[in-house]
């Protein structure tokens, strides 16, 4: 086996032919290569002449290389070359003891092992050598020397753990053994992962075996993956997904019911040198709380799988206060500390609204399993059964002491109250603050350790009687209970003594408090199971295997090895107890291969004087057959080459072939680098993008007809030019767009000669212009054809160029349009004007209609100005504005004006700058008008 | 045994071609008058006459009688005429024999990629041709040992009968024989033979007084050794072999081996008074066909002063 490649050789000596190598490469060089053979009628002259001394003619190297390679290659096949060997080892004749990693890290490549140990035991089997097959998970199993048939039989029966394995467990056993059989051959047959004490199991091994040849399979098995650490965040359901190393990258975590029915799926990704990361289920709490099972797809294992019980659903709880004036302070109030304990774990509903009796009606209607009221005082006797049967169907209610509780009197407390509180430490009271001293050992909060910096200084007193020390969940110093609770039915009913805010403790504001909170809300939610620290129980409750994992992750019927385990079991599965499910079917308790801070890392054997071995997956495959045909290929190809350099196209080949074939490549390459159309257009919409906004530019569309085009292009030119001349504004030049391809969003103004007769514009770019219009832009289209109209009321709207106008606009949101009103902002924008004069002054010149306000016609008709809201995404005219701005290169006019007015093309000019300053400046000219008045006004 | 049917039917394929297109490149020279050299009668009468008074059926000339000769000359008709004698002369008319000798040994089939025919086939397209042009100009043509010497019209087709049904061994040079003193020789070779054996063959042709021409047909490639890298190099005839290491660096002693050689036939040639050029197989073979014209229309004199080179010099 040749490190990393399964390869390996029958005869490895002959090997040692590729020495010959380099002398046969010196022999090709010198032997000169067949001469070619001319009939040649003066050769009787060449007798006369003195013979060369020459250097022969040498055999091209490519040629050479090619003889080499075929030679290379018949060496390599009489070495007899298999890919995949047999993973046999080789030697004496002494009994082989395989180890078989057989944890829940083992499974996800079981079938390769299992087929390692076959291969193993099948060419122990052929040697007659004894086989000992030791599974690591079996401590105590005694280590005897079987047959090959047995060994099979045995190894068949073998199958993965559930839980993580401990290898160190069996090294007694294979000491005794050894001691026992003296020579002997080891294999390990490894699964890479190191569950805790790995290095020990190495360390330990080594010295076991001494000098004993040892095999260690360990690559070529997929590494396994495991999940831990199953969470129901506030937001989202996470757990962490982990690996020995490298391996599997990305996957899908699944996540399903207690009925085995998905749920959900979420992916996860591994960064490449990380052994951790985290899926998240990203679902609605309910059907998180759903959730019995996650899996890895496609990954066979106890450890792929995390059982989640009902310490993992998140509760809603709803919280009620009963003071008034918590809003008002509302980190002072008393649902705020609430609010802030139970969100990590639970999701808090606050009943903030209205009073206290309605919000616990409103709770109970919502069957919610936890109820915390904080000073809640006397409930209607409605409430209080209605609250009472809730109870006795499981729910929890969770009461906080407080000044109204104390004057209130209801049987909705464990224990019975003195009436009115009790003060600490005050100004008229001798007794110092106290501490909490303890948790009892039987109560919900028995594991918890008792922090010492908690000071309470009120509480409420219960009367002492003989169940209150059993009632008691936590208490003070001087014995009196701060935590008291009792079971009803299948709920609880617990009270603090103390308020829930900061007036009578700081217990609200310790982390102690969130953990009381959490074992309190995970009684809740389960209920035919008398949870711990039930008043008058004693000893720990223990729960029989329900049902249990296998090896690979399936569920199946608790092994008679199962033991049950207490309740409160939340270590991680062992031999005794095997991941799965515990106690009854309706509210059963999740054993886990992996515990929540476990994590996995791969096994490090290189310390070891040892083989290293893969596995194989695949059939051994004899390459001589490959190599020989591949070889005689290349003889072949020497041959046709030799043969046609003898047929004298030598000097062809020699001269031709290389910058040939060099050129096929560069041509190659070229076309694979060849830069695709998507990219140039990229570049291209990025230069039109960077040209268009590095200036103001005035934009039109281009319509396709050469004529226009230019004449509009001309047009626009003429215009930037009148307006730098004019006015503030110095665009830069025109650009034509298209409006299916471009971007139009740079553009203020884009004018749009119609060309009847042209297709309409595709419904992409109606939509473009549409979108456009809608955000702000302004389209002027203009028909040009004025003159064309027939006579008569509404001629101008019969024109050609106004029935293809009427086609795009058909298609596109226009708003009404009014034909421009005197007092419309379009003619006071920069000169004072009547009409819309261009090549033509009768077209009508349209925009979207001003709002009238009815009511005050004379106000309106009195302001001197009016422009809407904004600016009319549409200016629609007939007058040839472009061909009236149309200059030549030399500055003179292109076209003539009809009627040719004096001053007509100056209009039409200014009609174009008022456009322009339009779309600029909106309706900032409306609101100019009043400047004197204003001014005038300041001025006082 | 393979070789000799491949050369054999390279020769007959290179017969049939030269038949039909030594026959284009005959019309297209004008008719090939030789002079006499000799001014000797000669008893075998031609067909045309020799523009000068001699033996010969047609008239010539009257001129005037000379007193000492025989007066059965005078021609009594036409001295009737006058006071004056005359004596009647015929034009004389003499045929030439041309013993044309293409070289068909196997070394002749050879051609280069650069040659546009082999040397075998140029040869036989300038003989057949040569034989026409002298056939229709009256004189005879034979070829030594295969065909004897005829004024037939069909010449190109006898000479290709002959050859095509010679079974004797191809040699490079004509055989040994005795032509007439008058006789022209023409022989198309390659010459690549021993210097001894060419001198051998001069001595045996010129003995009795014949003229000739040698034209050494060579291949472009003979000229200049174009080959390069390892080469083994074969005679066709004697099949001596012999291996250039690297080719091209034979080609510079190799023209001047082939420079020596023809400067030795053409030191024996000038010697006889022969004639003896070089003609590769590139050039067009109209341009030896006129050479050869040219060199049989001027007088071996003026020939000598105004030798047209066929083909590149050697």
């Amino acid at each position: 086996m040749i490190a990393g490649i399964p390869l390996s050789f029958a005869e490895p000596v002959l090997l040692l032919g590729l020495l010959s190598l380099p002398l046969l490469w010196w022999l090709l060089r010198v032997m000169p290569p067949r001469p070619r053979r001319i009939e040649f009628p003066p050769t009787r002259l060449l007798f006369d002449i003195a013979p060369k001394e020459e250097t022969p003619s040498r055999t091209p190297w490519w040629l050479t290389a090619l003889r080499l390679l075929a030679a290379t290659l018949v060496i390599l096949a009489a070495a007899g070359p298999i890919w995949n060997p047999q993973t046999g080892i080789a030697g004496s004749s002494a009994p082989l003891l395989i180890l078989l990693d057989d944890g829940w890290s083992a499974a996800s490549s079981w079938d390769t092992r299992i087929k390692a140990a076959d291969e193993l035991i099948a060419n122990a089997d052929s040697n007659r050598r004894g086989i000992a097959l030791v599974a690591l998970s079996e401590p105590t199993r005694d280590i005897t020397i079987m047959p090959g048939g047995t060994a099979r039989v045995a190894l068949r029966q073998l199958s993965p753990k559930p839980y993580a394995i401990e290898r160190v467990e069996t090294l007694p056993a294979i000491a005794r053994f050894l001691k026992a059989t003296g020579d002997c051959e080891i294999a390990w047959l490894s699964d890479g992962v190191d569950t805790g004490r790995g290095v020990e199991f190495v360390e330990g091994l080594g010295k076991t075996i001494g000098d004993r040849s040892l095999t260690i399979f360990e690559n070529g098995a997929a590494s396994p993956l495991a999940l831990a650490a199953a969470e129901n965040a506030a937001a989202k359901m996470t757990v962490k997904v982990l690996r020995a190393d490298g391996g599997i990258a990305t996957g899908i975590v699944r996540a399903l019911d207690q009925k085995g029915s998905p749920i959900g799926e979420a992916r996860y990704t591994f960064a490449s040198s990380d052994r951790e990361t985290e899926a998240a289920f990203d679902l609605p709490v309910e059907l998180r709380n759903d959730i019995a099972r996650l899996e890895i797809a496609d990954e066979r294992s106890a450890g792929a799988v995390q059982l989640l019980d009902k310490r993992w659903r998140r509760r809603a709880v709803g919280v009620v206060s009963g003071s008034t004036n918590d809003t008002a302070q509302p980190l002072l109030a008393s649902t705020f500390y609430l609010t802030r304990a139970l969100a990590p774990f639970a999701d808090v509903r606050l009943g903030d609204r209205g009073a206290p009796q309605q919000a616990i009606t409103q709770f109970l209607d919502q069957k919610l399993p936890m109820i915390v009221l904080a000073d809640v005082g006397t409930l209607s006797p409605e409430i209080r059964e209605r609250i009472d049967a809730w109870i006795e169907q499981g729910g929890v209610l969770v009461r906080f002491a407080g000044p109204r509780l104390a004057q209130a009197d209801d049987d909705l407390v464990p224990v019975k109250l003195r009436r009115g509180g009790r003060s600490l430490g005050g100004s008229l009271t001798w007794e110092k603050p106290q501490h909490l001293a303890s948790f009892a050992a039987d109560g919900p909060f028995a594991a918890l350790s008792v922090p010492r910096d908690i000071t309470v200084n009120r509480q409420v007193l219960a009367e002492p009687d003989a169940v209150l020390a059993t009632k008691s969940w936590a208490s003070l110093e001087d014995g009196t209970p701060l935590v008291t609770g009792e079971h009803r039915g299948k709920g609880v009913v617990s009270l603090f003594h103390v308020s829930a805010d900061m007036r009578w403790s700081d217990l609200p504001m310790s982390g102690t408090f969130v953990e009381m909170l959490r074992r309190i809300v995970d009684m809740s939610g389960y209920t035919s199971t008398p949870g711990a620290g039930v008043a008058g129980e004693t000893g720990t409750e223990t729960v029989a295997p329900l049902r249990t994992l296998d090896g690979f992750g399936a569920f199946g019927p608790p092994p008679s090895t199962a033991k049950p385990l207490p309740a409160d079991f939340r270590d991680r599965a062992a031999i005794d107890h095997p991941p799965g499910f515990y106690g009854p079917a309706d509210g059963p308790l999740a054993v886990n291969a992996l515990a929540a801070a476990d994590r996995i890392a791969p096994l490090d054997t290189t310390a070891m004087r040892a083989r290293h071995a893969s596995y194989t997956n695949a059939e051994p495959r004899d390459l001589r057959g490959i190599l020989l045909s591949s070889s005689l290929a290349l003889f072949l190809i020497d041959a046709i080459v030799v043969a046609l350099l003898g047929a004298g196209i030598a000097g062809l080949l020699r001269r031709r072939t290389a910058p040939a074939a060099l050129a096929l490549a560069l041509i190659l390459s070229a076309m694979s680098v060849a830069p695709s159309p998507t990219r140039a257009d990229d570049a291209a919409a990025d230069d039109f993008a960077m040209k268009a906004v590095s200036q103001t530019r005035l934009a039109y569309v281009v319509t396709g007809n050469a004529d226009v085009d230019s004449i509009v292009k001309a047009g626009m030119a003429g215009l930037t030019l009148f307006l730098a001349q004019r006015t503030a504004l110095e665009a830069g030049d025109p650009i034509g767009i298209d409006p299916a391809r471009d971007e139009l969003a740079f553009f203020p103004l884009i004018y749009w000669p119609i060309v009847p007769g042209l297709p309409k514009p595709p419904q992409d770019a109606i939509n473009r212009i549409d979108a456009y219009m809608k955000q702000g832009g302004t389209v002027v289209f203009d028909t040009r054809d004025a003159i064309d109209a027939p006579p008569g009321e509404g001629g101008g709207s019969q024109t050609p160029g106004m029935l293809a106008l009427r086609d795009i606009l058909s298609s596109l949101d226009v708003p009404e349009l009014e034909p421009v009103p005197r007092e419309h902002v379009l003619t006071k924008t920069f000169y004072l004007l009547r009409d819309f004069p261009g090549r033509f002054t009768s077209g009508q010149t349209w925009v979207e209609a001003l709002p009238r306000d009815e009511d005050d016609d004379e106000q309106a008709a009195s302001r001197p100005a009016r422009g809407g809201d904004g600016v009319s995404p549409i200016i629609i005219t007939s007058n040839d504005l472009a061909g009236a701005w149309a200059i030549r290169p030399d500055g003179q006019p292109m076209l003539p004006l009809t009627p040719g007015e004096p001053r007509q093309r100056e209009f039409a000019f200014r009609a174009g700058v008022n456009i322009v300053m339009y779309t600029l400046t909106g309706n900032y000219k409306a609101d100019q008008v009043h400047a004197p008045a204003l001014i005038e006004r300041l001025g006082q | 045994m393979a070789a000799d049917t491949r050369y054999a039917t390279q020769e007959i394929t290179a017969i049939r071609r030269a038949d039909g297109e030594s026959r284009s490149l005959a019309a297209t020279l004008p008719r090939l008058v030789l002079e006499a050299r000799r001014i000797a009668a000669n008893v075998i009468h031609g067909l045309h006459g020799r523009r000068r008074a001699g033996a010969g059926e047609s008239f010539w000339q009257y001129r005037r009688f000379a007193s000492g000769e025989p007066a059965q000359r005078v021609d009594w008709r036409r001295s009737a005429r006058d006071d004056h004698l005359y004596v009647r002369e015929q034009e004389w008319e003499a045929a030439h024999t041309v013993w044309l000798w293409p070289d068909r040994s196997p070394s002749m089939a050879f051609a280069s990629k650069a040659a546009r025919d082999s040397k075998l086939e140029r040869a036989l397209i300038v003989t057949f041709a040569l034989a026409e042009l002298l056939v229709e100009g009256g004189e005879r043509v034979g070829i030594p040992g295969l065909m004897r010497p005829t004024a037939s019209r069909t010449v190109i087709d006898k000479m290709a009968q002959a050859m095509l049904h010679d079974d004797a061994a191809r040699l490079s040079l004509p055989p040994a024989f005795v032509p007439s003193a008058l006789s022209e020789i023409v022989v198309l070779s390659d010459f690549w033979s021993p210097i001894s054996e060419i001198r051998n063959m001069l001595a045996g042709l010129s003995s009795s007084g014949a003229h000739g021409t040698l034209i050494q047909v060579v291949d472009p490639a003979e000229e200049s050794l174009p080959y390069s890298g390892r080469v083994e190099f074969v005679e066709p005839e004697g099949g001596g072999t012999i291996t250039a290491g690297r080719a091209e660096k034979w080609a510079g002693d190799y023209v001047a081996r082939v420079a020596l050689h023809r400067d030795q036939i053409r030191a024996e040639t000038n010697k006889l008074d022969w004639l003896f050029s070089t003609h590769t197989t590139d050039r067009s073979a109209a341009e030896l066909l006129l050479f050869l014209h040219g060199g049989m229309m001027v007088s071996k004199a003026t020939a000598r002063t105004t030798t047209v080179k066929a083909g590149r010099s050697a």
